[in-house]
């Protein structure tokens, strides 16, 4: 009489329901944070890792990335298929996207894939594009985003960092850290990752990068084609042999 | 077999339940107005009107958390009141903490759809809601678990009939799946980064997404289904027993099958291998339910060309059929190399969304209403004007995105005699106009029949009264 | 002692939980078909909603 029992017995069902549902997810998810092979080892010949965390201004484009709702029509995957191969680029390895709280792969085209759109486009182009898609693209029917050409807010960007800090993301909070990042990066890339600068960081990469063909002030159009332009850029896919990532599936 | 307790209409508590049944209608009409609205946006992008509040990006939440949270999610708070009282013969447990959920779940939708619109968005697809709209989410849905499961508990049927199974494990997936998918840090009170990164978010992401479908717009429309059914059709349930063995079946299989939505991404091969087949085995407990249903009516098929409350039901049956058979179609890796990233995927959504989800609930509504309010449906004529403008909606819906979807991945992979691709993205955007112009309509005329409900409701509503089952 | 070593070896974690999941599905189709006096009960149960049939006849 056990299938009776647990009609009647409230608790047991409980139990047994909350087992039936917890079997599928432990399986497929939990295995992923320990197998290694999740995410490819991508290094240089001199031992530094490519795929870095965000600069400052790259991660505040990210965020209005998110903001806008960028992810709910273009996706940041490329599937390993000759088409989008010669669309888009080399197929998206999992560690390009390893610094991405939260993943951004997107579920639908109706824009086109954007995981290694930077370097396509120059800067210009991009400014031109988000604030009136169809001067640049006609038939898009993509939002006319003018807005972006506001200030950003840069004063929480030392907030964002630390939150991001706190979630695994190897920015740097003092000196140890920051040798930490140089061994890994090397020095150019580890100083753009420093808590302590953030601020400074963000705007002088905004007014040298000069996104937005304005030097003078930082907008929100900066960080966002920063962001752009850097998408699928990390990896030198001429430093590997054909097989090498395939080894990781 | 236990004795029958008669317990009088007074003993039941309808009050939480007629207000989730009024905003089930509300949010229902917003969520697919809203709906409306950013499909026309596509067709015609000046719609957006450069406003940053209405974008597509920006209001594609809100249509979902209005549709899903807000229609979908009162009709289930409704109903699950109802029916656990009705089946277990006892008033609701606590009706303060039931009336808490109440308030605090329209809150919830409130407050989602302002940090939609406001850009406050943790860019997870259904889970866009910020960090403290989550945590109030996790408080209610407790509440609701306590409210729900304390009225199992003092039943006075020894058996839990099978409609509460399908609620009960939709309550503690919805819980399990929103507490993990929305693990994050804050670094103010409106925004917050998550936990995992990567791959592993995607995949904890997805099997919240994935399971989202599989038990708040299955399990518990089934369960709604197992009540609403049989007392529609005045006739028990076809088979108990095959109730029991898809039960089991669904709720098990569901869990594994979230990884086919992110087939040939960088996620490792076994864990979409495994996805894929178990989103083909999904197709037999999914069937068991369509069975059980549609079987529920056999030897009273006349009943379909008289009742239209029948009707609806029937025919949200019939697409839950048909969606539970494209779905494990469409997570065939072949397949889905083909359908991923196009309309196809929003054409299934909705056969399942509009077909199954919204019909159940219009015809559970309809056989509720009345007698939540002690009268009888102000116009028969009505629910079937409803029915036509429902069931061609969904189809003036799903066939333009049928079409679109597997024209665009078509494009996209298409060749010339040089190996080249043939067309550039732009082009397979402007081949989507006429698509997008059809599915915008399909959706306007599906939202006319819900304002025809409407307005059948309410003048059905003022001509009753609350007061005899107070 | 030798044999329980199979156990701990991660590549046989797929038919051994295939045995297991497909026994206990057996288990319950047993449990659910096996007994007609059981398949009774389990069929009576069909009847619960219509319960307060009475309370709606008269009108609530």
């Amino acid at each position: 009489m056990k299938h009776d029992k647990i009609e009647r017995n409230i608790g047991l069902m409980l139990v047994l329901i909350l087992l039936a549902i917890s079997i599928g997810g432990l399986v497929e998810i939990v295995p992923l944070f320990f197998i290694k092979d999740t995410v490819e080892v991508v290094k240089t010949a001199d031992g530094k890792e490519m795929v870095r965390p965000y600069t400052p201004l790259e991660q505040r484009g990210r965020d209005i990335y998110i903001r806008e709702g960028c992810y709910l029509c273009h996706s940041q995957m490329i599937r390993p298929f000759r088409d989008e191969s010669l669309r888009y680029g080399h197929y998206s390895l999992a560690a390009e996207s390893k610094y991405d709280h939260p993943f951004q792969w997107g579920s639908k085209r109706t824009g086109p894939d954007l995981a290694r759109v930077g370097g396509k486009y120059s800067n210009d182009w991009h400014v031109k594009h988000l604030i009136a898609p169809r001067g640049m693209v006609e038939g898009s029917v993509m939002p006319n985003y003018p807005w972006l050409m506001s200030p950003l807010d840069t004063s929480d960007i030392a907030a964002r960092m630390k939150a991001l800090r706190t979630v695994g993301v190897p920015y740097s909070d003092g000196e140890e850290e920051y040798q930490r990042n140089v061994q890994t990066f090397g020095e150019d890339v580890a100083k753009t990752l420093r808590i302590e600068n953030a601020e400074d960081n963000l705007k002088e990469q905004a007014q040298f990068g000069n996104y937005d063909g304005n030097k003078s002030d930082v907008t929100e159009m900066d960080a966002v084609v920063a962001y752009l332009q850097v998408l699928g850029t990390m990896v030198d896919f001429k430093q590997f042999d054909d097989d090498y990532f395939a080894t990781f599936r | 077999m236990a004795t029958t307790n008669v317990v009088t209409g007074g003993q039941y508590n309808y009050d939480v339940v007629r207000k989730f049944t009024i905003m089930t209608l509300v949010w229902g009409v917003v969520g697919m107005l809203v709906g409306v609205y950013i499909a026309s946006e596509l067709a015609y992008p000046f719609l957006n009107l450069d406003i940053p509040y209405i974008t597509f990006g920006r209001l594609r939440p809100v249509h979902t958390g209005a549709v899903i949270f807000g229609f979908g999610g009162s009709a289930l708070f409704a109903t699950s009141y109802y029916i656990v009282q009705r089946t277990c013969q006892t008033r609701l447990f606590c009706s303060g903490l039931a009336s808490f959920t109440f308030w605090g779940w329209q809150l919830i939708i409130v407050l989602a759809a302002l940090g939609d619109v406001l850009g406050f968005s943790q860019g997870r697809e259904y889970a866009e809601m910020a960090w403290p709209t989550d945590l109030l989410i996790a408080v209610v849905w407790v509440s609701y678990a306590v409210v729900y499961i304390g009225t199992v508990m003092k039943r006075k049927e020894p058996h839990i009939y099978v409609a509460n199974w399908f609620y009960l494990a939709f309550i503690l997936a919805t819980a399990l799946l929103h507490i993990f998918n929305n693990l994050a840090v804050p670094f103010s009170l409106t925004g917050s980064y998550s936990l995992f990164s990567g791959a592993q978010d995607a995949m904890t992401q997805w099997w919240y997404g994935h399971n989202a479908v599989g038990f708040f717009l299955t399990a518990a429309f089934l369960g709604m289904m197992y009540y609403f059914v049989p007392k529609q059709a005045g006739r028990p349930i076809y088979s108990y027993r095959l109730s029991i063995i898809h039960f089991w079946a669904l709720i098990f299989l569901y869990m594994w099958a979230g990884t086919h939505h992110l087939h040939w991404t960088a996620i490792p091969d076994w864990t979409s291998t495994l996805a894929a087949t178990f989103s083909i085995m999904l197709l037999l407990p999914s069937w068991g339910g369509m069975i059980n249903g549609i079987m529920t009516l056999s030897g009273a098929w006349d009943k379909l060309r008289t009742d239209p409350i029948i009707r609806f039901m029937i025919v949200s049956l019939s697409f839950y059929g048909m969606s539970t058979f494209e779905g494990p179609m469409m997570s065939l890796k072949d397949v889905n190399a083909l359908s991923h990233y196009t309309d196809w995927t929003i054409g299934h959504v909705h056969s399942g969304a509009l077909g199954w989800v919204a019909m159940i609930s219009f015809g559970a509504l309809y056989h509720l209403i009345p007698r939540l309010w002690n009268t009888r449906i102000h116009s028969e004529k009505l629910i079937n004007v409803h029915f036509w403008l429902a069931t061609i909606g969904i189809l003036l819906y799903i066939v333009p995105m049928w079409i679109s979807g597997i024209m665009q991945g078509l494009m996209w992979r298409a060749f010339d005699d040089f190996g080249n691709l043939q067309y550039g993205f732009i082009e397979t955007v402007i081949e989507m106009h006429r698509y997008y112009v059809f599915r915008a309509l399909g959706g306007g005329v599906f939202l006319l029949g819900m304002v025809v409900m409407c307005y059948n409701m309410i003048v059905t509503i003022r001509s009753g009264n609350t007061r005899a089952a107070a | 002692m030798e044999w329980l070593m199979w156990f701990t070896h991660f590549e046989n974690t797929k038919p051994l939980a295939l045995v297991i999941f497909f026994t206990v599905f057996c288990a319950v189709l047993f449990y659910v078909f096996g007994s007609d006096r059981r398949s009774q009960r389990l069929e009576s149960y069909k009847d619960i909603p219509f319960l307060d049939e009475h309370q709606d006849a008269k009108g609530n």
